[in-house]
Formats: structure tokens, C-alpha cells, sequence
């Protein structure tokens, strides 16, 4: 005997528990806007999406899709301390169990790449998935240089772009996150720049990384080098410096990834080396001073003799750039002088390299292969670093 | 009858005597006065001495005491902001600490010469009161020594100072490819140090006008001099750094990157 319902009046509870994702979008061009949207909803279900935009787009601009607004953050050429911090609020406060962070310019990315990014973290089986951007050789210099091999040997992780502005993550990777760049966000410094590497591998998360093609990175605000090293490259040591107590033990490296065909091949970049050289010489003749209370003396007998090369044949040893850079992080954590007079003396040593690798380049060379080799030189005299570290009187210049 | 050789000799020692007075009783008169000087005189120094003593004893004991303290403050004060980890805390709370110290090592070594000094007023407090305003003590000598120590502590900043602002001059000028890096160093080091010397010698209180009109002399000259070889001096060589400086910001992309594989031939990005 079929019965009524005896509560049908009442509203039937909500079947909706959370978000499969979050997508937090910085500001947007309209046409990059809806491209993106387009795309997101052929991934998910609109009724699984949740957009986070900083447009001020209103509700039911794109309904189905909820579109909310997001705090606006002075997001640039990497993601900020509150940027990560929002992201894990909202994702908590709408209960989204995965997150796709993207910074300016995102429209560029290809479908690809987002798909790529997306099904990472939607299905479980990661907590940060990193792009691999298919950049020329003369584009994203610090990160050759300095950001992925340092990154690669002290947290054994090949991948590439450690500051890359684009992202997915889990829920656990963005509380993380957040918790790290609270730190900041409560001193006022919320464009604080972030680790998500170091932190994921301490947090013991999983992390990936996928092939996303090209892509039309934004620039800083000041694209100047003597202030950009100084900016990225300090965040970067005080992060080392506070994860001091994971990285000292060894740890394997995962299995190299299959490389990318080379790029195309930098031109007309003899009056940049020309004038880098140049600028290397004059700082070696003015700053063996500052160098001498960092660098031990065999660094700077190999400085001697590269100061006398040529600017056509012009290279610096991947093994001497590895101890340079060591050199100075040991010197930023001891405070050997101070870290702003430290990091400025980095520069004329750091485009000196960039010089070498121009030469590469321009001869032929894969510049791939030429980071990887840098590369495997940090991860070769890891053990110095880490001898110097907890030794540091044993050798004082 | 003649008088006897006896008799005339005697008669011709006492006349003798009373002529040439015996010698020995005044020789040891102007000793006995010389003696008397000398001990006056040593009995003043003595005096003064044990008027000042006293004082220079309790200025002593003053900053040895306040340095022990200062020791025993600054070693529990390591010991106490390790355990609350003060310096994680402070790196966590300010992005860059950029003194060459730690924040622990900076307050405690505060700390201790914080003690020393107040040791070193207390001392100098104890001395004023020790002497007697009567005596003879020069008093000017006291402010003196107060003035004395401040200059000190004017040399030692200006000389910290100095070495600092050469070195972010010379970092800074290598870095915009100036050739005259050093030369500009230099010049912002001696500029500094002229005027800390200016600053000493005013506490001092030596020279007076006559170093004021030396100083302002001196380092007009200075800046002057820069002024004449940076203008017209390195006249072609500013130039070149500014077209230079001009070039590089032409070549810096405005727009975001163009993707890879144009070939097109591009300035260099770092980021």
C-alpha cells in the first residue's frame, strides 16, 4: 500500500557537498576570461566548478558556473603569500577539494595544459602539479641558473620551474600552503613569495610535473636584474635556511624526465655577452674585496682565470658556479656580510654565467643539457654545502 | 815676657771663630729646608692622590661590577630567547633581517654594553662625589672625560657607517658598470670619516672655530671635487653609462613575452 510522504512540505536537504575544483583566477582580459571558462567547464561539470576571479564578475554572469569574487592580491610574475592564503579559504569556505591556481596572461596556456593540470589534482593522485613551460633559451635565466638547481639538489625533485605561476593542488597542499604564507600575510606582507616545492616535500605530499607548452609569462614590476635576483634569489635562501633541518639528509632523485627538442636558437647576443664580460671584469677588479670575505681562494683563482678569458669563448665551470652559489648561501646564513651588500655582489657573478650560457647557445649547444649539467654540478657538491653548514668554522676565508 | 806658641794659637782660633763662624750648624739648616720642601710637597701630592683615589677606585669597582653584571645578563638572555627561539620567531616575522648579526647575538651583546655604560655613568657619578670640591682637583676634568667617551662612541659609528655606505656605493656602481666605482667609494668613505672627525674633535672640544672653518674647507673641497671629476671629468663616461641605461630600457619588452619559436631575436629575460 503506497503511503505519503508525511514531511513533503519540508525542503529536501542539499545533495551538494563542495566543489570537485576551485579554479582562482587572477585579473583577466574578457576574451582570456571566457576562453578560460570555456575550457574549465569542458573539463568539469559546471555544477563541480567553482571560479574564483578577481574580474568582479557578478554571480550569474556565467551561470551555470559560480563565479564568486576573490580578494584582489597584486599578483605579477609569481603567485603571492596571499594569493595562497585566499585560495585555502575560499577552498575551505566552499569546500572545493582541489585548486587551480593561474597567474596573468593565463589565457596563453593550451588546453593541454590545463587539462594536464586539472586532472592531477582532480583525481587524487597528487598534491602539486607543476607545469614544464617550453621557454627560449635567453627567457627565465634565475631559474637555470640558480632557482632549479638549488631546488633539484637539496629536495631531490626535478622539477623545473620551482616559482612557476601556474598550478594545481589539493586541499591538504593549499592548507600548507597557507599556513606558510600566513606567516607573512599577518606582518603585512602579503606579496611575500612562496616555496610550494620545499613545502610540499616537506609536508611529504606528492607532487608532479606536466608538459604545458608555451606560454606568455608576465614579467615583475621591476625587471630590473639588481632587483629581481636580489628579491627571488634571498626568498629563496631564507627558505633554505628555515628548511635546514629536511634537506641535509641524502635523498634519491627521481629518474630524469624525457627532454624537450631544443629551442630556438638565441641570436644576436655577442653585445650582450660583450657587455656582461665586461661588467664581470670590472666587478672582479672592484669587488675581490667583498668576494674574498665569501668565496674560499680556489673559487676566486678560478674567477682569476675567467676574468682573462675571452668574450667569444667566455664559460664559467659548471662546477665553480655550483661553489659560488653555495658559497654565498652559507655567507647569507652566517651573515658573513650583509645580505643586501651579499646579493648585490651575486649579480656581476650571476650574469657572468648568464654570458657563458648566451655561448652555448649561440654555438649550437642544447641549453637544456647545458642546466641539466649545472644541474647535476649543485647535486655533485651537495655534500660540500652540507659540510659547510655544519661546520662553518672548520673554513673561514 | 812674649806670650807662649800655645797660648797665641788658641788666641788666634778664637779670634777665627768669631770671624768665620763654625759651618756645620747652617749646613744642615738648608738641608733640613730642602727636606722640609720636599715633604710638603710630597705630602700634597699625597693628599691629592688620597683625595682622588677613592674616586678612581669607586669608578672602577662601578664598571667592573656592571660589567659582570652585563656579562651575566647577556648570557642569560642567549640562553633564554634559544629556548623561545627568538630568531626563528623574528625571521618568521620580518622577511630580512639584513644586520650581519642574529637578533639573539644583537640583544645580548646590547645588553651587555648597556651594562658597561650605565657602569661607566655610575663610576663617573661616584667619582664626582668621592673628592672634596676644595681641593685643588681640576673639576673641568670630569665633563672632559664624559665628552671624551661620547667621541669615542662617535669614531666608532662613523667609522661602521662609513664602511657600510662605501661598500653599498661600490656594489651599486659595479652593478651599473660605472668605471669610476671605486674612485666614488672612496669619496663617500672619506666624505664620512671627514665628518666624524669633524664631530670628535667638536666633542673634544679641541681646535674650536679653527676646525669648524677646516671641516667645512675640507669637505666642500671634497664634494666639489667629485662634483668637477663626475661632470665634466668623466663626462664621456656618464654618458655612455646613460645611453647605456637608456638602451636597456628601450630593449625591455613592455608587453608580456611573445611564445617561443619565432626565432625572432629578443633581449634576455631573467625571469
Amino acid at each position: 500500500m503506497a503511503t505519503a510522504d508525511p514531511i513533503s512540505d519540508l525542503p529536501r536537504p542539499s545533495a551538494r557537498t563542495g566543489y570537485a575544483l576551485m579554479a582562482l583566477l587572477p585579473p583577466l582580459a574578457q576574451d582570456q576570461l571566457e576562453s578560460i571558462l570555456s575550457r574549465l567547464t569542458g573539463m568539469v561539470a559546471p555544477e563541480e566548478l567553482l571560479v574564483a576571479s578577481q574580474n568582479g564578475v557578478s554571480a550569474e554572469a556565467y551561470s551555470p558556473l559560480t563565479v564568486v569574487d576573490a580578494p584582489a592580491t597584486r599578483i605579477s610574475f609569481t603567485q603571492t603569500a596571499a594569493d595562497y592564503v585566499n585560495a585555502a579559504e575560499l577552498a575551505r569556505k566552499y569546500d572545493a577539494r582541489a585548486i587551480l591556481m593561474l597567474g596573468p596572461d593565463a589565457g596563453s596556456l593550451s588546453s593541454t595544459a590545463l587539462h594536464n593540470l586539472v586532472a592531477a589534482v582532480l583525481d587524487g593522485s597528487t598534491d602539486l602539479a607543476l607545469p614544464f613551460y617550453d621557454l627560449p633559451p635567453n627567457a627565465g635565466l634565475i631559474n637555470s641558473a640558480i632557482l632549479y638547481p638549488v631546488t633539484r639538489a637539496l629536495f631531490a625533485t626535478r622539477a623545473r620551474f620551482p616559482l612557476a605561476i601556474d598550478m594545481g593542488l589539493s586541499r591538504r597542499m593549499a592548507d600548507r600552503m597557507a599556513a606558510a604564507g600566513q606567516r607573512f600575510t599577518g606582518i603585512g606582507q602579503d606579496d611575500a613569495i612562496l616555496w610550494p616545492i620545499p613545502e610540499a616535500v616537506v609536508a611529504d605530499c606528492s607532487l608532479a610535473e606536466f608538459e604545458v607548452g608555451s606560454r606568455a609569462l608576465p614579467q615583475p614590476p621591476d625587471p630590473d636584474i639588481r632587483t629581481l635576483l636580489g628579491l627571488v634569489t634571498g626568498s629563496l635562501f631564507s627558505d633554505v635556511e628555515a628548511k635546514a633541518a629536511y634537506w641535509q639528509r641524502p635523498r634519491r632523485l627521481p629518474p630524469a624526465r624525457v627532454s624537450l627538442p631544443a629551442a630556438t636558437r638565441y641570436t644576436d647576443g655577442s653585445s650582450d655577452v660583450g657587455s656582461m664580460v665586461e661588467g664581470f671584469r670590472l666587478a672582479f677588479n672592484n669587488l675581490q674585496e667583498i668576494w674574498s670575505l665569501v668565496l674560499p681562494p680556489h673559487t676566486l683563482l678560478g674567477l682569476k682565470r675567467l676574468s682573462a678569458t675571452e668574450p667569444a669563448s667566455f664559460r664559467m665551470p659548471e662546477n665553480l658556479w655550483a661553489r659560488i652559489v653555495y658559497d654565498c648561501l652559507i655567507a647569507y646564513r652566517l651573515r658573513t656580510i650583509n645580505r643586501g651588500h651579499l646579493l648585490g655582489a651575486l649579480i656581476p657573478l650571476y650574469l657572468a654565467w648568464v654570458a657563458g650560457h648566451i655561448n652555448i647557445t649561440n654555438s649550437g649547444g642544447d641549453p637544456e643539457r647545458h642546466v641539466e649539467a649545472v644541474a647535476a654540478a649543485f647535486d655533485a657538491d651537495k655534500p660540500y654545502l652540507v659540510s659547510r653548514w655544519r661546520w662553518p668554522d672548520r673554513f673561514n676565508p | 815676657m812674649p806670650a807662649s806658641p800655645l797660648v797665641s794659637v788658641r788666641l788666634l782660633q778664637s779670634r777665627l771663630a768669631e770671624v768665620n763662624p763654625p759651618v756645620y750648624p747652617d749646613n744642615a739648616s738648608v738641608l733640613h729646608h730642602m727636606s722640609d720642601a720636599l715633604h710638603n710637597s710630597f705630602y700634597r701630592v699625597l693628599s691629592l692622590l688620597i683625595a682622588v683615589l677613592p674616586g678612581i677606585l669607586a669608578f672602577f669597582v662601578a664598571v667592573l661590577i656592571f660589567t659582570a653584571l652585563g656579562m651575566g645578563i647577556s648570557a642569560v638572555l642567549r640562553r633564554a630567547l634559544g629556548w623561545v627561539r627568538f630568531d626563528e620567531r623574528i625571521a618568521r616575522n620580518v622577511a630580512a633581517w639584513a644586520p650581519s648579526s642574529s637578533p639573539t647575538e644583537l640583544f645580548a651583546r646590547a645588553s651587555f654594553w648597556g651594562c658597561v655604560l650605565m657602569g661607566l655613568v655610575i663610576g663617573v657619578s661616584a667619582f664626582d662625589a668621592s673628592y672634596d670640591a676644595e681641593t685643588n682637583v681640576p673639576v673641568r676634568l670630569l665633563p672632559y672625560v664624559t665628552h671624551a667617551i661620547a667621541a669615542l662612541i662617535v669614531l666608532l659609528v662613523g667609522t661602521v657607517v662609513a664602511r657600510f655606505l662605501a661598500r653599498s656605493v661600490l656594489i651599486s656602481a659595479v652593478n651599473a658598470q660605472l668605471q669610476y666605482a671605486r674612485f666614488l667609494s672612496l669619496g663617500v668613505k672619506w666624505l664620512v670619516l671627514v665628518l666624524t672627525a669633524a664631530m670628535v674633535l667638536d666633542h673634544l672640544e679641541i681646535g674650536g672655530t679653527v676646525v669648524e672653518l677646516a671641516f667645512g674647507i675640507l669637505f666642500g673641497g671634497i664634494v666639489l671635487t667629485l662634483s668637477l671629476a663626475v661632470g665634466l671629468g668623466s663626462r664621456d663616461l656618464v654618458t655612455r653609462s646613460l645611453e647605456r641605461g637608456v638602451e636597456r630600457a628601450g630593449d625591455r619588452p613592455a608587453v608580456p613575452h611573445v611564445p617561443s619559436g619565432t626565432g625572432s631575436s629578443e633581449s634576455l629575460r631573467h625571469f
